[in-house]
Formats: C-alpha cells, structure tokens, sequence
C-alpha cells in the first residue's frame, strides 16, 4: 500500500509543468499568437452614464493615417443581443446605460494608430434627467430582485424571532466596488476563415465562450472556435465573456484582416463586471452561554438597470451556524454602472465579511472566545434544507488553525496588546464554498514508441494559471501508470472534446473526474482488447506494452454522481490573522495569516497552497485598501488606475500559511475533490477586520479598513 | 499617443536651444511620469527631447553641500554614500517613494517636474483647470480624498506627488537651472513649486527653455536628528495621505532650528513654517511637537473628503519630530 502511494502522482506537490513555459515567455497567451497582417482595434467609450447618442463625428478619425475602419452603432453588423454575453454594449444602438459603454472601435494598422484617431472621434449626447448614479441615494428605495434564488429565505420565525433571545447584536457592514484586474487584460486576437471564426481570448469556460460568441454573431457553435491554453488570471471576469470578444470578431469581418483587440487597464474598470457595492445587515439573537436562536442578514446591492447580477452574499448566513429562526433577503438597486458578475467567492467572501464580523462582535459582546462561540453554534446537518454533510471540517479547521497559529496569546481585551506605538491583534473567521461535478469529457490518446508509452490529454478545460494542466497531468499518469513527463496535456480549445469552467470551484473537480474517467476506460477497452484475464489489474501503459499496440485512443464523458445532492456539500476553512497598526498613523499591516482548509482530496499541495494564499491576498486587498468609488455626478470612476485603486503590495503582505485538513468525501465526486478556487478569500477579510478590533478596539464595519478610519 | 518627434541632445545648451526653437517639445530623462501622461492623452508634445545622455549625473561635494546632478537616477542618489551619511532624510524620502523599479529609471530633476495623480487630472473626460485652463475643477465637489487642505485655489485643489521633494524642502535646497541666454540661475526651493492660484496649469516658476542642471542641498546639522513619516493607503506603492519630513538642529536639549516640511496637503511641498517657529529655542519634547503641529495644522482647510488628514497631519508631524529626536 505504501509502495503504491509512493508510487502515485496526485497529491505531490510537483512544479507546474508549464512553470519553464510561463517564466520563459513561451506560453502563448491570447495576444501572443501571431498573424500575417494582423490589424488593431481601439475601443472608445461614453462619457454619459445614461441617455443617448446623438451624433458621432468621425470624419476625422476615419482621415487619420492608417485607419482602417470606424465601427460604431451607426455602422456595426446586427448582433444578437441575447446571445448569452454578459454586459450589453454590442454598438446595437444610440442608448447609452452606463458610463463608460463601447460606443465604436477603431481599426488601423497599428495600436498606436488607432488610439490616436479614437481620441479625434467627437460625441454628442442627450443625457437622461435621471441618471442612477448614486448609490447612497437609490439605496434608499431598493427593489425586489427578480432572481428565484434571492426571494426571502425564512426558517422558523424569521427574524422576529430575535426579540425572544437574551442577547441581540444588530449591525451593518459595507462594502465598496472591487475589482478582477487580472494580470492579462481581456484581450482578444480574431481571425476568419470563410464563415468561421478562431478566437483567441483568455476565457475560463471555453465552451460557453463559444455558445455566446456563436450566438452573438448568429453563428453556429461550430463555426466559432475558441483558443485559450493559458490565462493570465480571470477571478470570474473571464467567466462569462464581454462585449470585447465579439467586437474584436466584428472588427476582422470588417476589414477582413486578423484584428487583435486588447483593453487598457483603465478600460478595464467599466468593460468587464465587477464585485458590485453591498450594504449587509445582520441581526443576531443568542443565549447568554451563546446558542444562537435568530441569525438574520438582510443584503442591499446594486445591479445594471437592465439586467440582474447579485452576488448570493447570505449564502454562508444560511448554512454556517444552527440558529432556529433565520431569514436571509435580497434587495436590488438598479443602476447605470455596468453589469457586476462573478467575483472571486461570489457572496461568500462579501457575505462572510458581515457575518463573520458580526460573531466576532456577538463573542465580544459574550465575553467568550470567538472560536468557542462558533463551536457552539456547529449546526448538525445543513440548516438551510436538512440535508446531511457528506463532511464539513468547519470544528477541525478552527481548532488546528488555533494550535498551528498560537491563538492562546490573542488578548480577550482588545487595544492591550502594545509593541512601541504598535497595537498588535488577533482575529479568526470562517468560510465555505460549494463543492459540485460538472459534467465533462475528455480523451486519451496513447502510443507507443521505442518501448515507451506516450499520452495525450484532451479536454476543453481552461487553466487560469492556478495550475489545471498539472493536476490533470497527475490526474493521468496516476490513471494510466505513465510518468508526468510522458504525457501532454492538450486543453483551452473548443475543438477538444467539451468541458466545465474554471469557475465556482468546479473545476478541479469536472476535470479531474473526466480525466481519470478517460483513464480508466481505455484500460477497460486495452483489457477488453486483449481479451486475457489478469489476476492484478494492469496499467494502460503495461497492457500498451505487453500487447504491442502502436497507438490507441478512446474518449469519455463524465457526469456529476447522482447520489451527490441528496447531501449538502461543500469545502470549510478558518482563517486566521495577526494585524500589527500603528497607532499614529494608522497604518495597518497583515504581518502573518494563516488559512486552514477541509477540501476533501488535495491533488498538488503546492499549486494548491499557492491558490489558498493567493485567495488570502485578494482578501487583504479587500480588507485593507480595495475599493473603486464612483463619482455620481459623472457616473465614472474616479477611481481609474492603479495609482488610486490599491491591490495589496508586497509590504502589505506579511507571512501566509495554508495548511490542509486531510479529508476523505466521496460523496461530491468520486476522486473526492471539492475545489479550492474560490473559498481561499472566502473568511478574510472578516478576520482581518476582527483582528484590528482585536489590536484597537475599533469595529470598522465598512470596508476598506484603510488609516483614516483607524485615526478617526 | 499622438505622433511626435524624438530628438536627441547632446549637451546642455543644444538641449536647451532644442526647447526654445519649440513651444511644444518636452524633455525626456527617465520618462517615468511623462510617457504617462502621453499615452493618457493628457500631455501631447509634439517633440521629446531626449536628455539623457547629459552629463549631469554626478553626486558630489562642494564648498555649500552637496550637489546632486539633475540627471542622477533617484535610487543612485538615495544609495549614495554621503547622501546615507550626511543627508539621511532624502534617502528615506526617495525611498518612501514609488517603486524600485520607477526609482531606477526616474531622475532628480524630472521628481521635481512630475505632475499631480489627481485623478480627475489623468481623465481627459472630467473638467480640470490644470489640463484645461477654465473647464472648471472636477475635484473640488468631487472625491477629495487624496487632495489639498493647505493653499488650494477655487480653481484647483490637486497636491504635488512627490516624497523627495518634501525632503528636499525641508533641507532647504535649491534648484539650480540654466536660463536660454547660457547663464545659471539658483530657485530657492520654497519658490520652486508654486500653489495653484488662478493659473493651476503652472506647477512650477521654471520657465520654457529653462533646464534644470542640478539640485543643491546645503550643509546641515540633521544627520543625526531627522526621519520621513509617510502615512498612505498602502505599505508601498502608493502617494502620500500626509507625509512630512523633519530634521532638528539640536543646541543641548533645546532646538536651534527645526525643519519640518510636508507631503500630500498641498500643491507644493508644505514648509510647516508655523511650526518650524514655534519649536525655535523651546525644548525638545513631545509636548512641544504636539503644540508645534497643532499650531501648523491650525491653518488647515479640509475639503469634503480629507477631513482626517488635519489629524493624520498633527500625529505624523508630531511622529516624525519625535523619531527625529530619537535619531
């Protein structure tokens, strides 16, 4: 048995097998696939937030040299606007939703061509009387969202239940606009061959790309081919695709040439989505030992004024603790800002920030130990619908993360643990995030070549840079007995067989699953094949061998276990975090954290510690220095570059840890992966939150925790 | 980015005869913040006069102080050995600054030319009378935050980015600077950067064809007692929230001359001069620093969003004045 794990790939923290291929430059990413002739689409936006165009002047623009074509929405191919791309903004029209909303590309011979003569391009509008713009203002009169899952969850008596229990913390947290940036801008290179289309463009769920794409252009799904071996980070925006991807396609029919299309940082910030702005309320009714009998949390976001995206932000409020009485609402607040989408542990790790936040405060309130309250409040089977766990991890998180962390020298007394002018604090906060199958397919295709077997794995999944093409390689060689070494990973390509996304944490385990699917059934069809019975099953690679064939490929297809939803299943983590402030000016350091995670089977310890931390980091952004502010007079961003919107830097960052809780669930998939992509921010930012309470003794209930609100 | 001449110079009076023969040329030294601007439209010269191959890169002594070549990377000088000796506070200053990276490729004398981060300056879409003159100050009822609470105008309320220069002001340097007939002048530094007033779109009192050879400190008596505080959003990477920069000339235990100049509340580097005249004889204390920032913050007029910074600005010069002391 030992020989046999020793001998197994899955579960060693090898090197990304296309680490060498990143660092050299040699991965091609979107941008980097060269073309004969290539020409250069610009996008130009509006600086309205609501009403319509009236004119377009560009006369000059078409003049300047090397303009090629002006496209705008006087000119533009009809599209179909419900062809699944999120966003709108296909030039179908003078209307105007939000600022900063394509209103025409220009093609020229070069980048910088068409970015000059974008700037020559004259606009006139009629703004709308009313523009929805400001928040604070069109929270007032919220709405009820349309989506079947954001009506008003209730259990027992609700959340007037709350006036029966001893004692009640009511408190609102808020949250600002955040953004994806990933390294790569969304970008695009579109080159046509009679009626089909390659596209490549970094997309997380290369078959939905192509669906939407197809659909967009009224195309077939089969004339729209998606290319995306490699991205440079997504975080949910490269999820669903934006209007940029069928421009750029737009663009090259236009002038009939290869079109690359890439957006600016600045463009960015209004082309892509965002984590959208959220007002939590959480009401807490408990006992005086801290048995929790009302958890209610009431979420206000915004939303486009056309089209509904909220993230879930009571999704961990209804599964986390056993409170009786619960009542998790919704309430939207259509605005002109442009759609918001998935963002990294969407709901989970904006909803944790409330909830996580507001036991902290209830365990302060108590007098008890936060970890000890949370304990106490470990609901049995899954409140929100009875189910049983298939496992939950939340109790072995916390109290290993604890031993690990060394959270017996955290102070009970906030604002007493002093370094020099220095207020030291610890803080502790939970997370989930669901763990599901998705259906996919994969295939395997062997050959044999001077006494070594060879494999090539085919599946149309997306590697974010989190690692995909490595544990997909372990996957196989574990599947098929052939080293990693020996075997190529073929992924990112519409044209391979179909998969899941790299999204909502499903990917891992859809194609894991798929692989190790496809390795099993060429084993069974290579026994089948040489028709011997064998006492120890063998190896695709032995039976290759033995019965001397040339090459052999099969493909299969791999569906979630049905038997998965009678139960609730899902990956837990306590995060733990020491702040050290400095009390003068407020300055806020994260000098170490620590995330333990129960995710069930870890397939490579290294990338996925390498995930885990990553997650944490975006959770000190979102703790300390993330927000984008919309100026509503404009409508824009007054937040528009990375001079103004701070992602955490080095300093930032002090000493991160992820350990794993060795899990076995088999419920969710049989490989028995639950996914890690999202719960890494999933908790963060909450116990970075309760740490400075911890170090100050000030609760900051609205985020970013940045100097001034320390000082004042 | 606009199509534009590169030029190349290749000593200082062809780099400056290049700048007065074109109203619209710029000079190019590490481009840190120029090249910037251009591709965000807001700067289109239609000449970059390339100056970097000047030989006005030296560190050296003289008879005054030190002199530091305009030309000089920023990371050259914070490292040099006599500036970490002699003048620690600019190389604490410049290395609060940007980023290694910026600071390797940015030089002294463009630090001292390199234009406000307010946003609504970077924006071509927003009115801004820095930009253009008379469209008005988008910032002014606007997000405020990062901006001025001391000498701004109605027409502009932007600060000046840069942490050297509150170094600098605080040494009570001067800029040294050719003129267009061949001959030298020397700007104190306090009227180098000028505040807004009506004319915003002037950061400074260099006039076109002027080139800016070098950057003069005098000797001081801070080395032991000086220390740059800089309070920001982020631990790096990120503009000053307040930042200040004080040195105290030590007579005993009572203060000869303290220096005290500050970052991020102003259109210039702020010299607390208030503050600077009230600690002159009195004791070294904290209770003094405390009354001496008072009495500078005093004058202080916050806008929507930065209230927090009159504050921010009493604990941090009251920080710096004490790690100052400290040494």
């Amino acid at each position: 048995m030992e020989k046999e794990e020793k001998n197994k790939s899955i579960g060693k923290g090898i090197d990304r097998i296309d680490g060498i291929l990143k660092i050299t430059g040699k991965a091609t990413y979107a941008t980097d696939y060269p073309a004969k002739n290539m020409a250069f689409a610009v996008l130009f936006k509006s600086t309205i937030a609501a009403g319509r165009i009236t004119s377009i002047d560009a006369e000059a623009a078409k003049k300047s040299p090397g303009v090629l074509t002006v496209i705008t929405h006087e000119n533009a191919p009809k599209l179909n606007v419900k062809g699944g791309l999120r966003g709108g903004a296909l030039l179908q029209g003078p209307e105007i939703l939000f600022y900063g909303q394509h209103i025409g590309l220009v093609v020229a011979e070069t980048f910088e061509q068409a970015t000059a003569a974008s700037h020559l391009i004259k606009v006139t509008y009629q703004q709308e009387a009313h523009q929805k713009t400001d928040f604070e203002h069109e929270a007032k009169t919220p709405v009820m969202p349309k989506g079947k899952e954001l009506q008003d969850f209730v259990k027992g008596g609700g959340k007037a239940a709350v006036k029966t229990a001893e004692v009640t913390l009511e408190a609102q947290y808020e949250t600002p606009i955040e953004h994806h940036h990933p390294m790569e801008p969304h970008s695009t290179v579109a080159i046509w061959e009679g009626d089909h289309v390659t596209l490549y463009n970094g997309s997380q769920i290369i078959n939905g790309a192509q669906t939407a794409a197809a659909a967009t252009l009224n195309l077939k799904p089969e004339q729209v081919r998606i290319v995306s071996p490699y991205i440079g980070g997504g975080f949910g925006s490269k999820g669903g695709q934006w209007a940029n991807l069928v421009l750029c396609a737009v663009a090259a029919k236009v002038v009939k040439r290869p079109v690359k299309l890439a957006l600016s940082r600045q463009q960015m910030f209004n082309s892509v989505g965002l984590r959208q702005r959220n007002i939590q309320k959480i009401t807490l009714g408990a006992t005086k030992d801290g048995k929790l009998n009302t958890l209610a949390h009431e979420t206000i976001s915004h939303t486009a004024i056309n089209d509904e995206y909220i993230e879930p932000c009571g999704d961990c409020s209804k599964i986390m603790y056993d409170a009786p009485n619960a009542l998790i609402s919704y309430r939207s607040v259509p605005m002109h800002v442009i759609l918001p989408t998935y963002t990294r542990g969407p709901g989970k790790s904006t909803g944790s920030f409330a909830l996580e936040s507001a036991m902290d405060e209830l365990a302060h309130k108590l007098r008890m130990d936060p970890i000890d309250l949370r304990i106490k409040n470990e609901p049995k089977e899954d409140p929100s619908n009875g189910k049983p766990w298939s496992s939950r991890t939340t109790v072995q998180c916390l109290k290993e993360g604890a031993k690990a962390f060394g959270w017996e020298k955290r102070k009970m007394e906030p604002g007493v643990n002093k370094i020099g002018d220095d207020l030291v604090g610890y803080g502790v906060a939970c997370g989930t995030y669901p763990a599901r199958q998705r259906d996919s397919s994969a295939a395997v295709k062997l050959s044999l070549k001077n006494g070594q077997v060879f494999a090539t794995v085919e599946i149309a999944a997306s590697d974010l840079g989190t690692g995909t093409n490595t544990i997909l390689a372990q996957t196989a060689a574990d599947g098929l007995g052939i080293p990693v070494s020996q075997i190529t990973m073929n992924i990112g390509d519409s044209s391979l067989p179909p998969a899941a996304g790299s999204v909502g944490s499903v990917g891992a385990s859809s194609f894991a699953n798929a692989v190790n699917d496809a390795c099993t059934k060429i084993t069974d069809e290579l026994l089948a094949k040489s028709g011997k019975q064998f006492f120890v099953r063998p190896t695709a690679r032995e039976l290759m061998i033995s019965e001397n064939i040339a090459a052999f490929q099969i493909r299969s297809d791999s569906k979630a276990p049905v038997d998965a939803d009678q139960y609730s299943c899902h990956s837990f983590n306590a995060n733990f975090a020491e702040v050290r402030i400095n009390s003068v000016t407020g300055m806020i350091k994260v000098t170490r954290f620590l995330a333990v995670t129960g995710a069930g089977k870890i397939l490579n310890p290294k990338t996925a510690r390498s995930q885990i931390i990553g997650g944490n980091v975006w959770g000190i952004g979102m703790a300390l220095s993330e927000e984008s502010i919309i100026d509503p007079r404009y409508g824009n961003f007054a937040t528009r570059s990375f001079a103004d919107y701070h992602v955490p830097s080095n300093l930032d960052v002090g000493k991160l840890d992820a350990m794993f809780i060795n899990e076995i669930d088999l419920v969710p998939n049989k490989m028995g992966v639950k996914g890690i992509g999202e719960v890494g921010i999933v908790g963060v930012a909450a116990a970075i939150a309760n740490a400075v309470f911890n170090a100050t003794g000030k609760r900051i209930r609205n985020l970013p925790i940045t100097p001034d609100k320390i000082l004042v | 980015m606009n199509p534009f001449k590169f030029s190349m110079a290749q000593n200082q009076s062809q780099a400056v005869n290049m700048l007065v023969s074109n109203n619209s040329a710029a000079l190019l030294g590490g481009g840190t913040n120029l090249l910037d601007l251009m591709k965000e439209h807001v700067a289109a010269p239609t000449e970059l006069i390339d100056i970097t191959r000047l030989e006005l890169k030296t560190i050296e002594k003289n008879a005054l102080g030190i002199s530091l070549g305009a030309l000089a990377k920023n990371t050259d000088t914070a490292n040099h050995p006599i500036i970490r000796s002699d003048y620690p506070l600019l190389s604490k200053a410049i290395l609060a600054g940007a980023s290694a990276q910026i600071r390797n490729m940015a030089t002294n004398g463009g630090n001292l030319l390199q234009r406000t981060r307010c946003s609504y300056f970077y924006d071509i879409a927003m009115p801004c009378n820095k930009r253009e003159p008379g469209s008005g100050c988008a910032a002014m009822e606007g997000f405020n935050r990062m901006h001025a609470i001391f000498g701004w105008s109605d027409q502009c309320v932007a600060v000046y980015p840069s942490d050297m220069a509150v170094a600098l002001s605080a040494l009570r340097a001067s800029v040294r600077v050719l003129q267009q007939d061949g001959s030298s002048r020397n700007i104190a530094f306090d009227d180098f950067h000028i505040l807004p007033g009506q004319h915003p779109e002037k950061d400074n009192s260099l006039k076109h064809g002027e080139l800016i050879t070098s950057i003069e400190i005098p000797e001081n008596k801070l080395a032991a007692h000086s220390a740059y505080v800089k309070v920001r959003d982020r631990n790096s990477y990120a503009f000053a929230l307040v930042s200040v920069a004080a040195g105290l000339a030590l007579e005993g235990a009572r203060i000869g001359d303290a220096h005290i100049s500050m970052g991020g509340v102003a259109h210039k580097p702020w010299r607390a001069l208030k503050a600077e005249a009230f600690l002159k004889g009195k004791t070294a204390s904290t209770a003094n620093f405390r009354a001496a920032a008072k009495a500078e913050m005093a004058a202080a007029k916050p806008l929507s969003h930065n209230k927090f910074k009159v504050e921010m600005g009493i604990n941090s010069i009251t920080n710096a004045l004490e790690m100052a002391l400290k040494g």
